[in-house]
């Protein structure tokens, strides 16, 4: 893989919590443009989102470096901002804001990051609906949405920043299980048209379907990295062997 | 009985007849509260003149209507708490903010102005803003009023206001952080507008304190409504009536404020408080 091929650069990441819990140790990934990564995690559950956390700089990190699109995530805040503004993210738990309606959720980082005038956001926010199919829904409040209706409307809200990058933190986990079918296939539509995606999930049959590669994870380590069919068919590391045999 | 268990007709018999002895307990209440009042004023003898109290409210002479000292007074209390009111918000802001800030600096002058101002009584410092600093400034006993007002004030809304910023669910800035949003924006368009919503009542609260408050610049010479009722008290000797009615003004004023505040937090109920946005 050429460097610049590479959108996001992670290496030997460490990030240990207050508490002593490592969370990432000497964790290294990279992620090749268009290609979709599903990170799946051992039943211990350590490191769980806090790699996807490190990555748009929700969480700092203690030692390694991170590089999106070229711009490193150091401390200097206009890096910083950029990398913001490139990565989008989805929640295990939504985080609309409650009190705008769903469409003005979706308008506001276009009209004060991107600058966009109130009808070019207008149009986006109008077609980024339709693409998550609710479009009817426009003019509620998130409360008055189920929470798979919820989900697609914060990944259109963070799509509407067009971002190079969107990662996803178990955005199935936490809803009803009628509901994250339809979450999923939206997912899907995205990687079908080449976003990079890192997804973190629980879900394997989505991780089999649309996923490019696969990141066994374990205690803040990869424990096992591979192509997809490959890595269900016919995994090398004993452990993921346990794991899968206890899941599939 | 369970309550879920009783039939519906019985349970709304029963609900109409606790609603009639709550009735009968509060006029009971309120008739032992005036016969007490009676039997108090008859036993030092006063000598009620209810008669000359609206001479002091306005004056209709030959026709013309004019507003009395206490109206005037009025007037002046209200100038005093509007503006106070307004640099009340913006000084509680600042300092909540400051209190929440990155820079140490920030934090440790918010911190000082809380104390010091928190820790000290508001006639003294009403006397310090009018004898030390409004000659530095050059400001008069209005300006120094609306100044000490407000810094008093602005340090108790501070903390209602962070209160407010800091209950909010992290994954409000977060998402914010995510959509590449700058601070101020993140402020002033998910932050705040949650935040005050959760205290608009403690924050009403304030502003009531304010207006009552605002009585004590009466002791560096403005002639507010508490200042106008003592010089009428001083001429007339009709303590009882003039204190009893400018007690009822300022309950009509403090009044006003809850009510527009209720109309408000009614009018803001677009979204519920809690519970929105996703599982907690």
């Amino acid at each position: 893989m050429s460097a610049d091929e590479r959108i996001i650069e992670a290496r030997e990441i460490a990030k240990t919590f207050p508490g002593g819990v490592v969370a990432l140790d000497r964790f290294t990934l990279a992620v090749r443009r268009g290609e979709v990564v599903v990170i799946i995690i051992g039943p211990s559950g350590s490191g769980k989102s806090t790699f996807l956390r490190c990555l748009n700089g929700l969480e700092e990190i203690d030692g390694g470096s991170i590089v999106i699109d070229g711009i490193p995530l150091d401390h200097h805040r206009k890096n910083r901002l950029l990398i913001r503004q490139e990565v989008g993210m989805v929640f295990q738990s939504f985080n609309l804001f409650p009190h705008m309606t769903v469409r003005e959720n979706i308008d506001l980082a276009q009209i004060r990051v991107r600058k966009k005038t109130r009808t070019d956001a207008a149009e986006t926010t109008m077609s980024l609906l339709a693409k998550v199919g609710i479009t009817e829904k426009a003019d509620r409040y998130p409360h008055e949405l189920s929470g798979g209706q919820q989900q697609r409307v914060a990944i259109a809200r963070a799509l509407a920043m067009s971002p190079k990058v969107m990662l996803f933190d178990e955005a199935t986990s936490a809803l009803d299980p009628e509901m994250i079918g339809e979450v999923l296939d939206v997912m899907r539509t995205l990687a079908a048209e080449g976003m990079t995606m890192v997804v973190v999930t629980h879900e394997m049959g989505f991780a089999r379907e649309a996923g490019d590669r696969i990141v066994f994870m374990e205690n803040g380590r990869i424990v096992e990295e591979g192509e997809t069919e490959r890595f269900f068919a016919a995994p090398r590391e004993e452990r993921t062997h346990a794991f899968l045999g206890q899941i599939l | 009985m369970k309550r879920g268990m009783t039939p519906l007709h019985l349970r709304s018999a029963a609900a109409s007849r606790a609603a009639l002895i709550d009735y009968g307990k509060f006029f009971l209440l309120a008739g032992l509260a005036v016969w007490l009042l009676t039997l108090g004023t008859r036993g030092m003898g006063y000598n009620w003149q209810w008669y000359r109290v609206p001479r002091f409210l306005f004056t209709t002479e030959g026709g013309v209507w004019a507003a009395g000292p206490l109206l005037q007074g009025l007037w002046v209390t209200l100038e005093i708490s509007l503006l106070s009111l307004l640099c009340t918000l913006i000084l509680g802001l600042t300092a909540a903010l400051f209190r929440l800030s990155d820079s140490f600096t920030a934090r440790a002058l918010a911190r000082g102005y809380l104390e010091l101002i928190r820790n000290t009584p508001l006639l003294i410092q009403i006397f310090f803003v009018y004898f030390v600093i409004s000659p530095v400034l050059d400001i008069g006993a209005f300006a120094s009023a609306v100044l000490a007002l407000s810094l008093f004030e602005g340090a108790y809304a501070a903390e209602i206001l962070r209160a407010g910023i800091v209950s909010l669910q992290r994954g409000q800035w977060e998402a914010a952080h995510c959509l590449g949003l700058g601070l101020f924006d993140t402020y002033r368009d998910v932050i705040l507008p949650q935040a005050v919503r959760r205290v608009l009542p403690p924050l009403a609260g304030q502003g009531i304190s304010l207006i009552k408050d605002s009585s004590l610049v009466s002791t560096i010479a403005i002639y507010d409504l508490t200042m106008q009722g003592q010089k009428i008290v001083s001429e007339t000797f009709l303590a009882f009536e003039i204190w009893f009615t400018v007690a009822a003004i300022y309950l009509v004023m403090t009044f006003g404020l809850s009510f527009a505040v209720r109309a408000l937090e009614h009018r803001m109920n677009g979204f519920p408080i809690r519970g929105a946005g996703g599982i907690a």
